[in-house]
């Protein structure tokens, strides 16, 4: 868990390092653009697209990954489509997403 | 000539009674007292109107409503005798002047019980409701409809039963004497051939030409419909014949018990010696469970072998929580089979090898060679060309064309007295190794994935089936709803055991399918007095939300929870991933795809029709409650409804 934290400070903080990223804007393009369709309006993951968030992978991988999707399930956004800025803005967005409360707190879940 | 049994044939009696009566005015001598043929008592000489009418100007009323003499009843009175005779307690329909007979005779010869009549909204919703109620029931219900607009409102729901093997039995009116059917309307409604539409989704069809007939036509329908591959079978009902009149000289054949095709005993004895010489042997399964013997038998089988088995979620199969269940670690098992047994699968093909939905669809073999193929599946037994749900053709090593669940007793002794020691403890090795590795992913998807968006609004799938879980779970519930488009998060939470609690889902995935199906299935679960849940789909819910009227209608007590994620889902990611190839599209897949403004509220429209409606709920901290509400109307016999703002998936 403790690692988990770390690496989404980590993530954070290249989410703030990357220009006027805002993650109220980010919600909207992620919004628009249409990841929330595969992967939940929180990033939570579904069986169509995994987790985003919390703990997004760092700013660059991510981008990466998006840009050169078209090898794998999820169909590749292209700058033309969603541009650098825009990229950061959602990966503000997914960074800002809060950690979800502990499964120990979630009595539903540990008494199934 | 005795009198006959059908108004088109009591036409030409009574042309020929009347002839014969002229004669004898011609020639009274010739006949003596003696060997003047008696008439039927019941069969007296046409009075001189009925002779008017018959013989004189053509007349707008067929021949077939023209009363009957003494001792005579209606055809249809007869037609709900061999409904009687088929055990056939329900007969859904929506009202049809071409079946007016038959509906007459339920309602007061059969005093509306057995068969008792459901009033649908449209005639797909009313077949829906045969297809869900046979899942459960392993009974066909019947189904009466208009010949033509009736059978065409309802194709795509026998699409659905015919891919999904649903036995129906489909009974629809035709007025088929162009002399003397009424003009206008009904003649607009009549065909040659009614069924020609449905041929290619229905396993047999007939058009039976006197009651006679039409007696052993129901039978026979019957018996292909309940002989695996199960299927709906479809019966046109002259409307001569229906409102026509008939004597007692008819036959209802007996009601034909069917074994179903079971297995060679060679061909088994082969497969044991496959399964027993693998080392890890992994079964796969769909529509397995014809009824409620299928699961304990797979269970006994793959613990006996120490197999894996991969759960394509057709029926209820096997138990979810079940140490050998890899539904969840579908890819990983399958690739690590060296022999696969397929039960029953829809689509094999689709077990050994990928097919990627990407801008150049990348497709191949994902399966080594050497891995052992072998299929027991009923559709072997029974195909039929032109729609394509036997999907892709797959080679295997041996094809058996039965019933996987007939056939599963002796494939069981046969693998017992192929068993050595030594793999009887490999088996119970596997089974282990398996079953922990299980519990650990499990514990991961309850303690990680499941909490991701817990709180979220739209209402997450895990969140939304972790709270369902927790009303439900100390009641005898069965869920009637597939919950793919729920990330399958019920099957990870509720623990599936007994097996009435899944019935797997539409089968030809034709929108429409969810809201019928689930209240035929509550219908059969009703004497059982189960909570029935069923999570519907917002898109679905709209090709026929007249299904809550006659829940409502009927008393039918289900609990419907709405997944209103405010779109054709589906769709929308459909339309991105094409608008992505081509490098455009930003902001618009959701054009023609979503269901916003305005949002639909489906708490008021279960009001409208006189279900309770809850909702609509989007936070999730109010959820919890508003389904101890719903659990308890449901509980005491009511329909209710709870509307959710879901995520997408
Ligand atoms: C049509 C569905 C779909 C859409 C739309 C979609 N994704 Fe994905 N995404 C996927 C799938 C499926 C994967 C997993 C791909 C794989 O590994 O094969 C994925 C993976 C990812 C990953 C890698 C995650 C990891 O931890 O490995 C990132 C990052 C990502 N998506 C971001 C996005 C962003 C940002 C958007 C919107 C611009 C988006 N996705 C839109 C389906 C989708």
């Amino acid at each position: 868990m403790k690692k988990l934290l770390i690496s989404f400070a980590l993530a954070a903080l290249s989410a703030t390092a990357a220009q006027a990223a805002d993650a109220a804007r980010g919600k909207e393009i992620f919004m628009k653009v249409g990841c929330y369709q595969c992967h939940g309006t929180v990033g939570q993951g579904a069986n169509t697209g995994p987790k985003l968030a919390p703990e997004p992978l760092a700013l660059e991988s991510f981008v990466a990954f998006v840009r050169n999707a078209a090898a794998t399930q999820m169909p590749a956004f292209s700058a033309n489509m969603v541009s650098d800025a825009e990229m950061a803005d959602i990966h503000a967005y997914l960074s800002s997403i809060k950690p979800p409360p502990a499964f120990k707190d979630i009595p539903l879940l540990n008494n199934p | 000539m005795g009198k006959s049994e059908a108004g088109v044939n009591r036409r030409k009696f009574l042309t020929a009674a009347a002839a014969s009566s002229a004669a004898a005015v011609a020639a009274p001598q010739a006949t003596s007292e003696a060997n003047a043929a008696p008439l039927p008592t019941h069969a007296l000489p046409p009075s001189a109107a009925q002779m008017e009418a018959e013989i004189g100007e053509p007349q707008l009323i067929p021949a077939a409503v023209t009363s009957a003499g003494p001792g005579a009843r209606p055809g249809s009175d007869f037609m709900v005798d061999v409904l009687r005779a088929l055990d056939i307690d329900y007969v859904a329909t929506n009202p049809a002047s071409s079946c007016r007979g038959l509906h007459e005779s339920i309602n007061s010869y059969a005093m509306n019980k057995k068969p008792e009549l459901l009033t649908a909204t449209h005639e797909e919703i009313a077949t829906a409701m045969a297809h869900g109620y046979a899942k459960v029931s392993n009974r066909p219900m019947g189904l009466l409809f208009h010949g033509t607009v009736g059978i065409q409102h309802a194709t795509m729901a026998f699409y659905n039963a015919w891919a999904d093997r649903a036995p129906m039995l489909v009974m629809s009116g035709n007025h088929m004497d162009a002399a003397h059917r009424p003009p206008g309307v009904p003649t607009t409604h009549a065909a040659q051939d009614p069924l020609a539409l449905i041929r290619d989704f229905t396993k047999w069809d007939d058009q039976p030409q006197s009651l006679q007939a039409c007696a052993e036509a129901m039978m026979r329908a019957h018996k292909i419909a309940m002989t695996p591959p199960y299927g709906p079978v479809a019966i046109s009902l002259d409307a001569h014949l229906q409102e026509g009149f008939t004597d007692a000289s008819l036959k209802i054949p007996k009601l034909t018990r069917v074994s179903p095709p079971s297995a060679d005993i060679e061909a088994l004895k082969e497969v044991a010696r496959m399964l027993v010489g693998a080392q890890n042997p992994v079964i796969v399964v769909d529509r397995g469970a014809r009824s409620h013997r299928f699961q304990p038998l797979l269970v006994e089988l793959a613990e006996l072998l120490g197999a894996p088995v991969v759960d394509q979620m057709g029926r209820q199969n096997f138990p979810s929580h079940h140490p050998l269940n890899g539904t969840d670690r579908a890819r990983g098992t399958i690739g690590a089979a060296d022999v696969i047994l397929g039960l029953e699968l829809a689509d094999f093909w689709g077990v050994v090898n990928s097919y990627s939905d990407v801008a150049e669809p990348k497709q191949g073999r994902r399966l080594k060679d050497s891995v052992k193929l072998v299929s027991i599946n009923s559709r072997d037994v029974f195909m039929k060309a032109n729609y394509q749900d036997f999907q892709r053709f797959q080679d295997v090593d041996l094809a058996i064309a039965a019933d996987a669940e007939a056939s599963l007793p002796g494939l069981i002794e046969m693998v017992k007295s192929a068993i050595t020691p030594e793999f009887r403890s490999a088996a119970d090795k596997r089974k282990t190794t398996f079953g922990a590795a299980g519990i650990k992913q499990r514990e991961r998807l309850l303690s990680v994935d499941a909490t991701y968006g817990w709180d979220a609004s739209p209402i997450s799938s895990a969140r939304l089936s972790a709270e369902l879980w927790a009303v439900i779970k100390e009641h005898d519930w069965a869920l009637v709803s597939r919950d793919v488009r729920l990330s399958n998060w019920p099957h990870r939470i509720w623990k599936f055991e007994k097996p009435w609690q899944f019935i797997g889902d539409s089968g030809g995935a034709g929108q429409g399918y969810g809201l019928g199906a689930a209240v035929g299935a509550a219908l059969a679960h009703r004497e059982h007095k189960r909570l029935v849940v069923n999570i519907q789909g917002d898109g679905d819910m709209m090709y026929g939300p007249g299904g809550i009227w006659t829940a409502a209608h009927h008393n039918i007590p289900l609990l419907t929870i709405m997944h209103n994620n405010r779109a054709y889902h589906q769709e929308v990611m459909h339309v991105q991933r094409v608008g992505n190839w081509r490098d455009r599209g930003v902001g618009r897949a959701s054009i023609g795809t979503t269901i916003e403004n305005p949002h639909i509220n489906f708490a008021m429209m279960a009001k409208s029709m006189g279900v309770e409606g809850i909702g609509p709920i989007g936070d999730p901290k109010d959820l919890g409650p508003a389904l101890r509400r719903a659990v308890q109307i449901a509980k005491a016999g009511e329909p209710v409804l709870v509307d959710v703002l879901t995520q997408p998936r």
